[in-house]
């Protein structure tokens, strides 16, 4: 046994630092001023905490990071501003989850009693684990999917249309004015939540439109999976349309393989299927022909639509190296309606757990300037989500490499969609 | 017909890296008796130097490929070095741990210089294909084959030939009485990390070209190899390329079949597929298809 | 040492005494709900090192499937405890049932699996043992009328235990409530492998590990006894996922990944292979030490700790400190904290370290 005594001293200095750290506890001040303070609301220093638990590390962070930006730029600009109600700015405590549930849930807990709510939540699972505690504690967490399941829930604030309304639109759009009419559809999507979502878009879509899937692919979103059966099959089957739902590491895999087969059907993918990587990559040629977006607002550096013109220009002042990013627009949006609901519970006079609940309910429709779809607000079962779609192509020219091929429309068949 | 055409071609090639990765554990395994769960990290270390000498320094494909190798197969002596040859005489299960934590820090630091964002290695092959009678194959998945074909080749001529290749095969055989006999057990082993460096950083390149870009992930095909050796038996070389391009092949096969013809068994059900192999072959012959049986020692 | 007895001396006694009323009293002395969370996965977790350990650690038999142990518990767990409306639908058991099943269950599982498993040796074990997370993952993910395919599904099990409902007890809060649930099954958990490891059967299982084939001659049925360590082994990864479950409330066949196997086996490594403390003390430092790095990383260099700071970020520093101690604790101290808490308490002159084999 060879003596060891500076990992002994490191254990105990684990065992020493774990009490230390846990001893270690919130004190909030009296209230003062006209508001009364609350967790995460001091109205002496003037400030409101809002919490953000978001993947920054591992491969999501793709996501998380671009999110997290667009979240800061709008936070930062509403402060410069003066901050909410003009007078209280706004504080954010960002945790890194690494798209790991039990680390979300942890920083869940260590925020919980220190914001007034959360602004974004990323990670389906790392939603739903911390949708118990949420409405066990009366708190609001933004999550930053398009999941339908959110739309209903009373202590989640979403952004958008769902994915299932990207589908339908899509797709409508395709065999009615996108000269798709009696062609061979299919799909191909992951086999977990996000890819169910997408497939009932297109069998509402296909019910609707009087199409029929010709084949249904799925492949596992797993690393390493081969997905070269699945085009193989799609090829098969003369399949001449295809809809996507992927992520763009994947979209990456299954494409290439999809231009070695010769197989070149229209692709069009759901939003996350794609990232601005792919449009540089060897690939962007196969997919400036072949693939398109279904997502929402308008392209990168389009001034004609209002908010674009105000985020360009807040990015200009606050944060000019920024890259042209899709999930910086989200992020962006997601902060713009934290800061709506922020200004009625202020208007209100509560910023109370229970006071952001309230003023959830009150704040009527949140607008986003055309970046994505106003949101009419109410109790969680009136709510009403945006219904438009816009889709691009791929144009490696264009600052994401996306270029619109129709804004901002809804068709009838997405109208008729709904959500219990 | 095609159809079955198509699959065996991607399969042999899929199956060809997997052979690719399975050479080094078989390398390091006939050295040192472990397996090394580190290779997917060495296979991560080489293909983003190749990334770096290629693309961030401007050096031509094939010299960045070359020096990439040589820096891999240095880590590869230098973690034998520092960290394993402390671990002489321990327990196979604490060794492979090692390796295993190993390959924990190198995950993160890869992402850590590199970042997490897909990178093109931009080789020379890029997505063009050939084609042969209505079959499309990836110019560089002929290129993969060759190398493969080539790593094969110089292994078997070093271990039939070379002084250290021999040596390595006495250690392999009876560690005791190849050192009696002179050999240098530590050279052997240095010189086996080496080599698993080496391979792990060409696997990754094929891995990585055309289409198939620089991730942090990449080193997953290292799991998906393990069946690949525990098929053909974790100390023979042959063994290692008849288990991957099996499980290679029956990937593809059931990726391409058993969606129509086997539905119940799930989707995705071809990522599980070497795993099934791997435990059927198993059970019939615990030591492989090609393995040596150990012997119990009291 | 006198196998018979609880405690192996009055020191042992009073030592756990004092233990038991400092974990009982944690959750009522220290509110940080932070803190709470950290230790109630510490715990959960815990209880799956233990078991882990007494295969690995006293019976010698190398496992990278806990993982799929630990998920079938958490299953059959959400299969009887969850409520019947809910989707997919529970079977709305109570406590007194689910948790014991949570248990027994994946136990059967290890005995029908374990004969295959344990032909095996070494290296063989290992890969086959990690096969056994990925063929778990596809069950998992195909059986979605019990775990909600790749939906995954909600956990919310009734915790009352008759008048005690450990979702809320009195006026504490949900994790001040399960804090006593949890470390009391660490606590029982751990008494248990202690008394096993003492008695006859322990003392058999530890001579399968160091000589098997020497245990063999003297009497002691190898098989029987790597089948029994298997068997418990799996049972207590079971009891630990279904804890673990539901302090995360919701899972998915995702989270029973091989990245949480081998958090089991380093957990085991650095508290200290083949002690019976080692799987509760390595579970509190590889819990524990993530979160203390993050209280104190304002003062470590090159730490990122927003998104758009350049550096490494916590997550991954905390990977990198992981790796480095198993490696670390392999080459430099095999035996784990137990054995620096050991020869702490030895140099002090009151307690006597029993000289032991190598841990493996």
């Amino acid at each position: 046994m060879r003596p060891l005594p500076r990992a002994g001293l490191a254990s105990g200095l684990v065992v020493t630092a774990l009490l230390a750290a846990a001893c270690g506890s919130a004190t909030s001040k009296a209230p003062a001023g006209t508001l009364r303070s609350a967790p995460g609301f001091d109205p002496v220093a003037g400030t409101i905490k809002v919490g953000i638990i978001s993947p920054l590390t591992g491969p999501v962070q793709a996501v998380g990071k671009p999110l997290t930006a667009g979240n800061e730029v709008y936070f930062n600009k509403v402060n410069a501003k003066g901050g909410i109600g003009g007078r209280y700015k706004i504080v954010f405590e960002e945790r890194d989850s690494a798209y790991v549930a039990q680390q979300a849930v942890q920083a869940y807990n260590e925020l919980k009693t220190n914001v007034v709510l959360f602004g974004q939540v990323l990670g389906t699972a790392s939603t739903k684990a911390l949708l118990t505690g949420l409405k066990a504690d009366g708190l609001v967490a933004s999550p930053a999917s398009l999941d339908a399941d959110w739309v209903r829930e009373p202590n989640l604030l979403p952004i958008g249309g769902p994915y299932q309304i990207q589908a339908i639109n899509a797709l409508t759009w395709y065999v009615t004015d996108g000269g798709g009419a009696g062609r061979k559809i299919c799909t191909l999507a992951q086999d977990d939540a996000y890819g169910q979502a997408g497939l009932q878009g297109v069998d509402f879509a296909a019910r609707k439109d009087g199409f029929s899937v010709t084949s249904a692919k799925t492949f596992a979103a797993t690393k390493g999976a081969d997905g070269a059966a699945a085009i193989r099959g799609l090829k098969d089957a003369g399949c001449q349309a295809v809809f996507l739902v992927s992520t763009p590491s994947d979209t990456g895999t299954l494409l290439g393989l999809a231009a070695t087969a010769d197989f070149t059907p229209q692709w069009i993918g759901q939003s996350p299927s794609y990232s601005s990587s792919l449009a540089a990559s060897p690939l962007g040629d196969y997919l400036s022909k072949y693939f398109m977006v279904a997502s929402e607002g308008t392209e990168w550096g389009d001034t004609s639509v209002p908010g674009m013109k105000d985020m360009l220009a807040d990015i200009a002042q606050i944060k000019p190296d920024q890259q042209p990013d899709l999930y910086f627009i989200f992020g962006y949006d997601q902060a713009r309606a934290v800061v709506q609901v922020l200004e009625k519970a202020v208007a209100l006079g509560d910023l109370s757990h229970a006071g952001i609940m309230a003023a959830m309910e009150q704040v009527g429709t949140l607008t986003f300037g055309g970046l994505t779809g106003d949101y009419p607000y109410g109790k969680a079962a009136d709510r009403v989500f945006p219904r438009e779609t816009t889709l691009f192509k791929v144009d490696p020219a264009k600052p994401v490499g996306l270029a619109v091929v129709k804004k901002g429309f809804a068709t009838d068949q997405a109208r008729q969609f709904d959500i219990r | 017909m095609t159809k079955l055409v198509e699959l065996i071609v991607s399969g042999t090639i899929r199956g060809a890296l997997y052979a690719l990765v399975a050479l080094g554990f078989v390398v390091i395994y006939k050295a040192t008796g472990v397996i090394n769960f580190a290779q997917g990290g060495l296979l991560l270390i080489g293909t983003y130097l190749t990334y770096n000498a290629h693309v961030t320094w401007g050096l031509p494909f094939w010299p960045a490929v070359g020096l990439a190798t040589a820096l891999t197969a240095l880590t590869g002596v230098a973690v034998e070095r520092t960290v394993l040859r402390r671990m002489a005489g321990q327990p196979v299960f604490a060794v492979i741990m090692v390796t295993l934590g190993l390959l924990i820090v190198v995950q993160q630091v890869v992402p850590a210089i590199w970042g997490y964002d897909r990178l093109n290695l931009d080789d020379p092959w890029g997505v063009r294909r050939l084609s042969f009678g209505g079959i499309h194959v990836d110019l560089k998945d002929v290129w993969a084959l060759a190398v493969v074909a080539v790593v094969l080749a110089a292994l078997f001529a070093f271990f039939r030939y070379g002084r250290y290749g021999l040596a390595m095969r006495a250690m392999a055989i009876d560690q005791e009485a190849a050192m009696a006999q002179g050999i240098s057990a530590r050279r052997v082993v240095a010189l086996s990390w080496g080599i698993a460096g080496a391979v792990a950083t060409l696997a990754g390149v094929m891995l990585a070209a055309g289409s198939g870009g620089v991730d942090p992930a990449k080193d997953v095909i290292a799991l998906a190899a393990f069946p690949a050796i525990i098929l053909g038996g974790l100390d023979s070389p042959v063994g290692a390329v008849v288990g991957g391009l099996a499980i290679g092949l029956s990937q593809a096969l059931t990726g391409g079949y058993q969606p129509d013809h086997a539905a119940f068994l799930g989707a995705g059900f071809d990522t599980v597929m070497p795993y099934v192999v791997m435990v059927l072959v198993l059970l019939a012959r615990p030591c492989g298809l090609f393995g040596t049986r150990d012997v119990v020692r009291a | 040492m006198d196998g018979l007895s609880l405690f192996a001396s009055r020191r042992s006694r009073n030592l756990t005494l004092a233990l038991i009323v400092g974990v009982a009293a944690y959750p009522l002395v220290v509110r940080s709900e932070l803190w709470l969370t950290v230790l109630l996965f510490v715990g959960a977790t815990a209880i799956g090192a233990v078991g882990l350990n007494l295969l690995t650690g006293f019976t010698g038999q190398v496992s990278l499937g806990h993982a799929f142990f630990l998920g079938l518990g958490a299953y059959t767990a959400c299969y009887l405890g969850n409520p019947t409306g809910g989707a997919p639908a529970g079977r709305g058991l109570p406590l007194f049932v689910w948790l014991p099943l949570a248990a027994l269950l994946p136990g059967l599982v290890g005995l029908v699996v374990g004969p295959a498993a344990l032909r095996l040796k070494g290296n063989y074990l290992a890969v086959v043992s990690l096969g056994l997370v990925f063929l778990g993952a596809h069950v998992f993910k195909q059986w979605s009328s019990v775990t909600g395919g790749s939906d995954g599904t909600s956990v919310a099990p009734s915790l009352a235990l008759g008048p005690v409902d450990f979702a809320g007890i009195g006026g504490l809060t949900r994790n001040q409530s399960l804090f006593f649930l949890v470390w009391g099954m660490v606590g029982l958990t751990t008494l248990g492998s202690r008394n096993l490891v003492r008695t006859r059967p322990g003392r058999a299982m530890q001579a399968v590990r160091d000589r098997e084939v020497a245990a063999e001659v003297i009497g002691v049925s190898v098989a029987r006894y790597k089948l029994g360590a298997f068997a418990i082994s799996s049972g207590l990864a079971g009891l630990s996922g279904a804890l673990y479950a539901v302090v995360l409330t919701y899972v998915e066949p995702g989270t029973w990944s091989l990245a949480l196997s081998i958090q089991f086996v380093a957990m085991i490594i650095v508290g200290g292979i083949g002690t019976t403390t080692g799987g509760v003390l390595g579970a509190l430092f590889v819990g524990g030490l993530p979160e203390v790095v993050r209280h104190y990383s304002a003062s470590i260099p090159f730490v990122a700790r927003t998104a758009s700071e350049r550096g490494l970020s916590l997550p991954q520093l905390n990977q990198i400190l992981f790796g480095l101690c198993i490696v670390g604790f392999l080459v430099l101290e095999p035996r784990g904290i137990a054995a620096l808490w050991a020869r702490a308490a030895h140099r002090s002159g009151e307690h006597r370290v029993q000289a032991r084999p190598h841990p493996l």
